[in-house]
């Protein structure tokens, strides 16, 4: 990275680029959280089921993000690895509501860890334990516990209760994890 | 312990609750999206005690979210769509006693209640006589029991039936004086019922009920109107159904009875037709597409095509307490899974066990389907009552082991021949004479032996074996062919093999035809040997023969002045390269 660059960032002028990847179960909704860091004029009212992935950019913090937003259901989950290489930071929605599925979602996670290209790399994830406006939502501590994150030692993440509907603990999130992606590209440029 | 760890990677336990105390079976339960929200229910018809507080209970996710209290003992619960009106939500019905309760959003709807049966004359005038005290209790009480005799204890209606279990002359009396003023009705009881699409095949289409009585009758019913369709008879109870088709089209509907018989009934015949017999009662009935699957009480799995021709049959390691079928869209594969009383759920791909499930209790009720949001969940509930949901895996898979056990080596018909007439005539013969035939063949055994023995002492004898046994001299000797001809080299190497004594006055001596082959130096001494270390003799050997024949040299080892050698190798000389060429 040139001296100038180096500058521009410095003194905020020129954007990072950072795509990252949104996944969670079906119904999680991925959808609804990227669609509240649209413009005000771009949102959509009624978010359907995703099929296959969208792709969402977003600005927060001077870092320009780049959201593949994947589709939860079964039979689109074998799409998500293929998007793991290319990404700087991973974005894990849970339906806190959902106490049936949290014991998927904790596999899907499990899958994700073991795979190669997530396994040797320092990626940060980023839970958001949603829907915790529901009535019979847990809090984002026993989520925590029932997704086993205490195991993750070699990653940074960190997990925010989330009301994607209203944006309530969606730019907590984020800001925590513009500050990792921003770090681990100062680190690799060391 | 390979099965244990194999069954938790496949499915994923979702919920246990050891104390939902629920007491049901698997016709009983039913799993469905009641509010048209994608998120799907499980519907428990819950048998309480067994004698009161019969509950219907619906589960979303872990949470228990409603409960409507049943009248009587539940026997059944299905869910199905009664009118065409949106959103798109099944009504729920409860099969208890004579009736069929609807639920339209969990509220009821409507009562259905089955025809009534004829009264048996002479039962029906014995109560009118002691209603109008033509007739005392004692009188009432022996014309019933021989009723009883006469027509069987099914034949009576329950009011007759409750009066024949009071045993002391007060209780009958009691029981006469609060019933005598009511009119005697003859019901009969829903044993078992499921569904049947009217037009459309659509998972959401209209359906009809299908019941099955304790009257030996299976009724349809139209969903709008609840009218009697059609009524069809069989020869016995119908404990389970299986049905498919469209009642507008065709339809076929497999039946097992209580005398372990499976009868089908199709449409436009009014009586069941003997498919297949059981060796015992059933406890369970699955159709696949072809192909229809029983299990009975003698802890046998039992596969039946149509035509009631036995395609293949398993023995079980425990009885079977229960059983439903597994039908996985995504793998495009349909599962049994049995609930054995041994604390096991085993999973059959047609014959093939495929998964075993260990369970902390006997599972009795089983139910696969959608539930809340995901499509393969299993519902177990156990004989002590806790509900267990297990989640089958995204990337499970349940592939047949192809080496697994003797069911495939069975199935593998061996081609024998044809019996032709030589063949009988030698197995007549071996028959008539096998007496002989096995002296014959023991006798020329023995001869066999014996010149075999007498080789191997003449072998002995003569010392013509390349390794020497004798205690004073053990040599070892191995011999080598070098070249391709006519000159060959002759390599003889030579060991002493005792662990102290060392070997004197050795020599080598090669031996052979003089008219086929020279040798250069057919005397070789060799020095004293060590014990251990391979001495090395060489040398040349010519074929002078131009027929291009080969023969054999002798190798000899001899000591001293001794006239038999200690070791004789016979080497088997190649033919000579250059008389081939010619």
């Amino acid at each position: 990275m040139g001296m100038f660059d180096k500058l521009a960032f410095a003194l905020g002028l020129k954007k990072r680029e950072a795509s990252v990847l949104v996944i969670g179960l079906d119904n999680s909704g991925k959808s609804t959280m990227l669609n509240h860091f649209k413009s005000e004029d771009q949102r959509t009212t009624d978010i359907v089921p995703t099929v296959g992935f969208n792709v969402e950019k977003f600005k927060a913090r001077n870092v320009g993000f780049t959201a593949f937003d994947m589709s939860g259901q079964g039979r689109y989950r074998s799409l998500w690895e293929h998007y793991y290489h290319d990404c700087q930071g991973i974005i894990f929605v849970i339906d806190s509501s959902d106490k049936l599925r949290l014991v998927v979602a904790k596999d899907e996670l499990d899958i994700l860890l073991q795979h190669p290209e997530v396994r040797n790399r320092r990626l940060p994830i980023l839970f958001f334990a949603n829907k915790m406006d529901m009535r019979e939502a847990v809090s984002s501590v026993k989520v925590s516990s029932a997704l086993g994150l205490e195991r993750i030692s070699d990653k940074p993440w960190h997990i925010t209760a989330s009301n994607a509907v209203t944006g309530d603990g969606l730019h907590e999130g984020v800001e925590w994890l513009t500050n990792q992606i921003k770090e681990n590209v100062g680190n690799n440029n060391k | 312990m390979g099965e244990k760890s194999n069954s938790s990677e496949r499915w994923l336990t979702a919920h246990h609750d050891p104390l939902a105390s629920l007491y049901t079976f698997g016709s009983c339960m039913a799993l469905a999206d009641l509010h048209g929200d994608g998120d799907s229910k499980l519907i428990i018809a819950d048998l309480g005690t067994g004698a009161y507080n019969m509950k219907l209970k619906v589960y979303k996710g872990t949470n228990l979210m409603s409960e409507n209290t049943l009248i009587d003992l539940p026997t059944g619960v299905i869910t199905f769509h009664m009118d065409t009106t949106e959103p798109r939500v099944p009504a729920v019905a409860v099969a208890s006693g004579s009736y069929i309760y609807i639920y339209k959003n969990l509220r009821p709807y409507f009562k259905f209640t089955l025809p009534t049966l004829e009264v048996n004359p002479t039962e029906f005038d014995a109560w009118n006589q002691a209603r109008d005290e033509l007739l005392d209790v004692s009188m009432l009480y022996e014309i019933l029991d021989s009723l009883r005799q006469e027509v069987g204890e099914c034949g009576l209606t329950t009011r007759s039936q409750r009066f024949l279990m009071c045993h002391d002359h007060a209780s009958q009396l009691t029981f006469l004086e609060q019933h005598k003023g009511f009119l005697l009705k003859r019901q009969t009881v829903v044993t078992c019922f499921s569904t049947l699409k009217k037009s459309h095949a659509e998972d959401d289409a209209i359906s009809c009920l299908v019941l099955g009585t304790e009257s030996a009758n299976i009724f349809i019913l139209d969903p709008e109107a609840f009218t009697i369709l059609n009524s069809m008879s069989l020869p016995s109870v119908p404990v389970f159904l299986c049905v498919n088709g469209l009642y507008d089209v065709e339809y076929r509907i497999i039946v097992a009875c209580r005398n372990g018989q499976i009868y089908t009934l199709k449409r436009g015949v009014k009586l069941g037709r003997p498919t297949a017999e059981l060796t015992s009662q059933p406890v369970g009935l699955i159709r696949r597409d072809k192909s229809i699957i029983v299990a009975t009480m003698d802890q046998y799995l039992y596969s039946f095509n149509n035509k009631g021709k036995r395609l293949w049959s398993l023995k079980l390691p425990a009885p079977v307490l229960c059983m439903e079928s597994l039908e996985i869209r995504t793998l495009g594969l349909t599962l049994t899974a049995l609930g054995l009383a041994d604390r096991r759920v085993l999973v059959y791909r047609d014959k093939h066990l495929v998964d075993t499930i260990h369970t902390q209790d006997n599972v009795t009720a089983i139910k696969f389907g959608r539930f809340g949001r995901e499509d393969n969940t299993l519902v177990m509930i156990m004989k002590g009552g806790s509900l267990l949901v297990k989640i089958l895996k995204r990337t499970a898979r349940f592939e047949v082991e192809e080496s697994q056990g003797p069911s495939q080596a069975v199935a593998v018909k061996l081609s024998i021949p044809k019996k032709t007439k030589l063949f009988v005539d030698q197995t007549m013969r071996e028959r008539e004479n096998c007496v002989l035939m096995h002296r014959v063949f023991q006798h020329d055994l023995y001869r066999l032996r014996l010149s075999t023995a007498r080789a191997y002492v003449s072998a002995l004898d003569t010392s013509s074996n390349p390794v020497s046994l004798s205690q004073s001299e053990p040599l070892k000797l191995s011999a080598q062919v070098l070249g391709l001809g006519p000159t060959f080299k002759l390599r003889v190497e030579l060991q002493n093999t005792s662990s102290v004594t060392p070997s004197l006055e050795l020599a080598v001596v090669f031996h052979c035809d003089d008219r086929i082959y020279t040798v250069n130096q057919s005397f070789i001494q060799i020095p004293m040997l060590v014990p251990g270390i391979v001495h090395v003799a060489e040398t040349l050997v010519t074929c002078i023969s131009e027929l291009g024949i080969s023969d054999t040299v002798r190798v000899f080892v001899i000591k001293g002045k001794a006239n038999r050698p200690l070791l004789t190798a016979v080497i088997n000389m190649p033919v000579a390269e250059v008389f081939m060429a010619t």
